[in-house]
């Protein structure tokens, strides 16, 4: 990979897949980062939450990181934001971020998933976007021109049919996986590889991945407004 | 016969099974005998009208089923269909 250090990043989530993100960005060389999370730091789930001790229990999620990060690397600008991300504050979120930042989904929310998918389409802000439950997740990098999540999948599965992680929960080395596995497409993202429109899914006990490259569908509403902005 | 890849989240219909061989001229028949044989599966995958449901993917090979014949597509011996659903935890 012929990605060069630098780069802004925009991590929404810093749990289970944002934890290994994080690690794997500051390991290519990140030059900043901001984190978005609302949560404390929970003890039931530090097993897959790689950047958290136990010292850190109740902590805000956003604070703990930025501290474990910058010890890992002085230099690294970070900036902590402790907000629950909804439909009135993500667009003016991201608006705010400086050119050329890459966004990674990285939050246990389906809808969310969907609404940032659309969000960074609409303004021109490359994403990774990831999944993760039980044994397995996917993996998907979007931007405009290639097939997004919302041409991958229509939307986020009912209610009535999504299973919580807090219920079927996450083997932690599948969110390791998956994480590192983000920042690896973002840090291609940032070093202009195209990588956008492949999904890629993975059952973390065969490790098969499959990999699927879909045209953008005609008639996706989140590519469609993006192409009329 | 057709082999189709099963996601974790369905293989309590398939006993456990990655993988299943079912015979079947299209995409729609092949998912008919794979109900007849594992009871319950269908209704996973398709939704009330019979449509391919929101957040679930069937490709053929590496082909998105709706950029083909969708449910009609044509099914050949030695086909991989897989179906993916969209994973949302994080
Ligand atoms: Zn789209």
């Amino acid at each position: 990979m012929s990605a060069g250090p630098g780069g802004h990043y925009l991590v929404l989530g810093a749990g289970g897949l944002g934890c290994p993100a994080l690690l794997g960005l500051v390991s290519a060389g990140a030059a900043a980062i901001t984190i978005v999370d609302h949560d404390v730091v929970d003890a039931s789930n530090l097993q897959r939450q790689v950047l958290y001790t136990t010292a850190d229990v109740g902590m805000a999620k956003v604070d703990a990181a930025k501290v474990r990060l910058r010890s890992r690397d002085p230099r690294l600008h970070v900036r902590a934001l402790r907000l629950r991300l909804d439909a009135t504050n993500l667009a003016p979120l991201l608006a705010e971020q400086p050119p050329g930042t890459i966004v990674l989904e990285c939050s246990d929310a389906p809808d969310l998933k969907f609404m940032v998918n659309d969000t960074c389409l609409a303004g021109q802000l490359p994403l990774v976007v990831g999944g993760v439950q039980r044994w397995r997740g996917q993996v998907q990098a979007v931007q405009r021109g290639h097939a997004c999540l919302r041409c991958m999948f229509e939307g986020p599965p009912p209610t009535e049919l999504q299973e919580p992680c807090s219920l079927v929960g996450v083997m932690g080395a599948a969110a390791g996986l998956l994480g590192f596995w983000m920042a690896q497409l973002a840090v291609a993202l940032h070093a202009g590889e195209p990588v956008a429109g492949t999904l890629w899914a993975i059952d973390t006990r065969t490790l098969l991945p499959q990999q699927m490259r879909p045209r953008p569908r005609p008639d996706c509403p989140a590519c469609g407004a993006a192409r009329s902005t | 016969m057709a082999t189709i890849r099963i996601p974790t989240p369905l293989r309590k219909y398939t006993q456990g099974k990655e993988e299943v061989q079912i015979a079947g001229a299209t995409v729609q028949a092949v998912i008919e005998a794979l109900e007849h044989s594992h009871p319950g599966i269908r209704e996973r995958i398709l939704d009330e009208h019979g449509k391919v449901r929101r957040f679930v993917n069937v490709f053929v090979g590496d082909e998105d089923i709706r950029f083909l014949e969708n449910l009609q597509t044509p099914v050949a011996e030695r086909d991989e269909i897989s179906i993916i659903p969209a994973i949302a935890g994080g």
